[in-house]
């Protein structure tokens, strides 16, 4: 069965706000492993893997050095440097918060890189904020490799106008001058021409609407849905109601 | 008469001007299409064409898009403006349903948001919450009006530049207007492409659509039309049946290119002058070429990357099989073949954009293989299709300027730009602004970039596309007189009547393999 | 067929009204969490990761944004709808060519701010918000900070409404203005939800002010405002490179432009006035 776009969705929301709400290492490591593991089960590990690691290596080292080597508050000294103090405390609330938001950004990205956009676009009611939601989001990953390569093009074209980018701030400065000025102009021109022409395609009219794509979905993944969004609110309020209350 | 019938389409435009403080862009014209009627309103770049077309289009609304005073018909109703906050405004939507335009650049249209052709033409008919039997159905209609049947699952970023046209009409008819305007649809057609389109136009006529051509250029079936209009100036320089028109003053047609007569104002191709005699400024030595099989998905593409042409690239490997090609100084040689036989490919070898998968490519007798394209530019002056990528600067004259201090000096650097502006005759833009000139212009401008330089190889992809009657002239003029001062000039086109006109050997580029034509 | 009518009826002023007060509570969601996460900071930190304060920054910021982004979006017109996801690849392929030069700034702003300049301060904060949504898609990490990216491209709208890129000198100024705002605000989000910062040389900066005894979010606050005012500058400079090479006809075609006379050099006229819909 292929689950709904918005399914997946609340799945990936819910799992990484009660990831956070749980602030639990167990619960962490546990939803990351399942999380690589959906992944690899799909067929996109070897996608998302890469983009993971680019997001949380340097999150995870920033936490290290932000933490390890300094945590005013920690009292069990391991190793001292000069100002540096690193403790026990401070790594250990290294730790745990990497393996919160490692487990966070896993779950989010197994959504990211197993759902199929046209449906998720689709699955937004065409109109209203959801519509326009939609369309910026389908709208970017479509543009983004087209004005990637048109920033190709252009670079191109300069180079055979004799530009040679050479070494040195100030020459590079001059180069993306170079560059970036045609690519914003004809993209500025371009959506103006864009804009009319999804205007009189009816873009923006208000009434209903009907969609070309059909996408299945059924009684019991929209109930699933209710009840996914329902525990993640439970999870929020439940820590919420725990700090409040001094826990 | 095409007067008989009530009009389904009317303006009298007394003044248009847009809201950057100019003059006016349009002013007393009037024009009145009647249903099931072929128009093509004929000017040179910069007339006028396309803003009038916006406006009949409902592309250019009234108020927002510019200061309109007179008056827009639609379907039997009046809109009457005066440029003041009491105008009408046009509900775009509902224009859109009795009028559909496709603009020069047809890829703009897409909705970017629809992933598959299918979808992209059923897009205007969602927004009208029409029933999904009804769209099925109108879809499957449309692209069999079109031949796009068996690309209705491809992506639309996938498609090449004649079928991209072929949806961007499909979205506008597919609500069944009783109006088509269409924006140079010719321009970038090979001879089957326009082919194609004419009899595309024909069946819609015949079925009592109104079809109004924006055209710098008479080609087949618009010599077929009850009406021309003739614009400068964005006004009516002249209007008639295409007979009356074609009988009358010459200089009512001045500027227009007319397709059977042959572009070149000398008409025979010129003789070479040292042809042979001295060492080719530009060699290719069996020059193969494959884009890379490139499988990974489009939404990883974060970075600048080389790779280019990606339309290609999914069912082509290999695009270039063994060239030889000497050219020598003083010689044109024109590279014909239809659309997508791999012109634009070859071209970005000559400088190194491309480097041969085998072979060698040499430029005045040495390898280029390991110089940067930059520096290979000294030699090798290049044009692309599209020359407002190539430019970025304040004004025409610095733009020719740009990189020439470098090379020759303060003095001479000036002495070459103004020399090259007024070889492209224009002198007197020189202080324009380059992107606000019309697009003849524009490419007359990046040619005069390119002669500046005074290039041992002189290399035109697709020089005549968005070309006028007289930038075409201008740009044979200056051909001549590159070759003529010792250049080695390659046009790579798929116009066969300018290639043969122009060039002092023509060849055919087919299926990745040269022939002498 | 009944033939309906080709022209538009005039707006109606109940839905602006709507409009108006979700973009209100969407900025008081932002201000309110804003001061309460700043007042009770120090209870939480100590105490383990600290959960609770990631939810509150996580919900308060996200809800805030999204009220925004619901309040805005309807009510821009598709010319600058269509401008949005242009800006947001731009934010990404000018910040990464920049970048690749620039080292020590994220320059992820520029499509932001290029929007707030031509479409006025709600385009603007709807673009920044959206970025980062759209964006978190790819790195779920950002997701966070839309709230103050919002901020950055509703001040950079205003920025430019007050005609601070009429001259070219002033707008580095107010980039760097923007910057500070943009820093602190965003600082609390960097301390609750993620403890630290996302990159390595930014730690490290933060670690050196927190042995020297500064509680977290203090020392973020301090990062933030060492980095992300030059960011900004730069930003807003290359933004007003960019406008002023837009030719006349394309940049007076943006009725922000014109009605408030926000680059050099463009003739206020008042009859422009008429056809857009609020903008600001």
């Amino acid at each position: 069965m292929r689950l709904h776009p918005l399914t997946s969705l609340a799945f990936a929301g819910s799992t990484a706000v009660i990831t956070t709400a749980a602030a639990s290492w167990p619960v962490s490591l546990a939803v990351g492993a399942g999380a690589l593991g959906l992944s690899a089960a799909g067929g996109t590990a070897r996608r998302l893997v890469p983009a993971a690691a680019a997001v949380l290596v340097p999150l995870g080292l920033s936490l290290l050095i932000v933490h390890g080597l300094s945590f005013p508050e920690g009292r069990t000294v391991l190793a001292q440097f000069g100002p540096a103090r690193v403790t026990a405390e401070g790594l250990a609330f290294a730790g745990e918060r990497a393996a919160q938001l490692s487990a966070a950004v896993l779950a989010l990205l197994v959504f990211s890189f197993s759902v199929n956009v046209p449906d998720l676009v689709a699955a937004l009611a065409s109109r209203g904020v959801h519509g326009r939601f939609g369309f910026v989001l389908a709208s970017t990953l479509t543009l983004l490799p087209a004005i990637t390569a048109q920033a190709g093009r252009i670079r191109q074209a300069q180079e055979s106008r004799g530009l040679v980018i050479r070494r040195g701030l100030l020459h590079k400065v001059a180069a993306f001058r170079l560059q970036a000025i045609p690519l914003v102009l004809s993209l500025v021109e371009d959506a103006g021409t864009r804009a009319a022409a999804l205007e009189a395609r009816g873009f923006s009219s208000p009434g209903p609407r009907t969609s070309y794509r059909e996408v299945p979905d059924s009684a019991i993944q929209r109930l699933l849905r209710m009840l996914l969004l329902a525990a993640a609110a439970a999870a929020v309020v439940w820590r919420l109601w725990l700090a409040g209350t001094g826990g | 008469m095409p007067y008989s019938a009530e009009p389904v389409m009317a303006a009298g435009i007394r003044e248009f001007t847009f809201h950057d403080g100019g003059g006016p862009v349009l002013q007393g014209l009037d024009v009145a299409v009647a249903p099931g009627s072929l128009m093509a309103v004929l000017g040179t770049s910069g007339s006028g064409k396309t803003t009038l077309g916006r406006l009949l289009a409902g592309w250019l609304p009234p108020g927002p898009g510019g200061n309109l005073i007179g008056f827009l018909e639609l379907t039997g109703t009046r809109l009457q403006f005066n440029g003041d906050a009491g105008d009408p405004r046009i509900d775009p939507a509902q224009w859109g349903r009795q009028v559909g335009f496709v603009p020069q650049d047809a890829g703009a249209v897409l909705s970017t948001v629809r992933a598959t052709v299918a979808e992209e033409l059923a897009f205007g008919l969602e927004n009208s919450a029409v029933g999904r039997t009804a769209m099925v159905a109108a879809v499957e209609q449309t692209a069999g009006l079109l031949g796009l049947r068996n690309l209705l699952g491809r992506h639309p970023a996938r498609l090449s530049g004649g079928q991209l046209r072929r949806l961007a009409i499909g979205c506008a008819i597919i609500t069944r207007p009783p109006v088509l305007i269409m924006d140079e649809p010719f321009a970038s057609l090979d001879a089957a492409g326009a082919r194609e389109l004419g009899d595309l136009v024909r069946g819609l006529v015949k079925a009592g659509t109104a079809v109004v051509i924006l055209s710098q250029m008479v080609d087949g079936v618009l010599r077929e039309a009850d009406n021309w209009i003739v614009l400068a100036d964005g006004t009516v320089k002249a209007s008639g049946t295409p007979a009356a028109l074609e009988a009358g003053s010459p200089a009512v047609l001045a500027g227009i290119r007319r397709i059977k007569d042959g572009p070149s104002p000398g008409g025979v191709a010129p003789v070479p002058r040292s042809a042979g005699h001295s060492a080719p400024a530009l060699e290719l030595r069996g020059v193969s070429f494959g884009y890379r099989k490139d499988g990974r998905p489009a939404r990883q593409g974060f970075t600048w990357q080389r790779r280019q042409g990606s339309r290609t690239t999914d069912n082509q490997s290999t695009v270039l099989q063994g060239i030889d090609l000497a050219v020598h100084p003083g010689e044109i040689v024109a590279v014909t073949g239809p659309n997508g036989a791999g012109k634009s490919t070859l071209l970005r070898h000559f400088n190194g954009l491309l480097r041969p998968t085998t072979g060698t490519v040499l430029v005045q007798g040495e390898d280029i293989s390991g110089k940067p394209v930059g520096s290979t530019a000294a030699a090798v002056g290049l044009l692309f299709q599209h020359p407002r990528e190539q430019l970025f600067e304040r004004t025409a004259l610095r733009e020719v300027r740009f990189g020439l201090d470098r090379l020759f000096g303060q003095d001479e650097a000036g002495e070459r730009a103004s020399a090259a502006l007024a070889a492209v005759g224009l002198s007197a833009a020189a202080h324009e602004q380059p992107a606000e000139l019309p697009a003849s212009r524009q490419r007359l401008l990046a040619l005069a970039t390119v002669l500046a330089r005074k290039p041992a190889v002189l290399a035109l992809d697709e020089p005549t596309v968005a070309l006028d009657g007289d930038g075409l002239a201008v740009l044979d003029a200056a051909v001549r007189s590159a070759a003529a001062e010792g250049a080695a000039v390659v046009l790579v086109t798929h116009d066969l009547g300018y290639a043969r006109s122009a060039a002092h050997r023509t060849i055919a580029l087919d299926a990745g393999r040269l022939a002498e034509a | 067929m009944s033939s309906p009518s080709l022209t538009l009826p005039s707006p109606a002023p109940a839905a602006a009204r709507r409009r108006r007060l979700l973009e209100i509570l969407g900025a008081l969601a932002i201000a309110g969490t804003y001061i309460y996460l700043v007042l009770n900071q120090p209870a939480d930190i100590t105490g383990g990761p600290g959960s609770a304060s990631a939810l509150i920054a996580l919900s308060g910021f996200l809800v805030g944004a999204i009220l925004l982004i619901v309040a805005v979006l309807p009510t821009l017109p598709a010319s600058t709808l269509v401008l949005i996801p242009v800006a947001l690849v731009l934010n990404i392929v000018l910040g990464q060519f920049v970048g690749s030069t620039l080292v020590p700034f994220y320059l992820d702003a520029i499509g932001t701010v290029l929007i707030a300049v031509l479409a006025g301060p709600a385009a603007g904060a709807a673009t920044g918000a959206l970025s980062s949504i759209v964006w978190s898609f790819f790195n779920p990490t950002v997701l966070p900070f839309a709230a103050g990216a919002a901020l950055i491209g509703c001040l950079a709208g205003l920025a430019a409404r007050y005609g601070l890129f009429r001259r070219f000198y002033l707008a580095p100024v107010a980039g760097f203005a923007t910057g500070i705002i943009g820093g602190v605000v965003s600082a609390p989000v960097a301390a609750f939800v993620f403890g630290g910062t996302s990159g390595v040389a930014t730690g490290a900066i933060v670690s050196a002010f927190r042995s020297m005894g500064d509680t977290l979010l203090a020392a973020i606050t301090k990062q933030a405002l060492i980095s992300d005012p030059m960011d900004k500058a730069i930003v807003f400079t290359v933004v007003a490179v960019l406008v002023y090479a837009l030719p006349r006809r394309t940049r007076l075609q943006f009725p922000f432009v014109r009605r408030h006379r926000v680059l050099a050099g463009t003739t206020n006229e008042p009859a422009a006035a008429q056809g857009s819909t609020q903008t600001s």
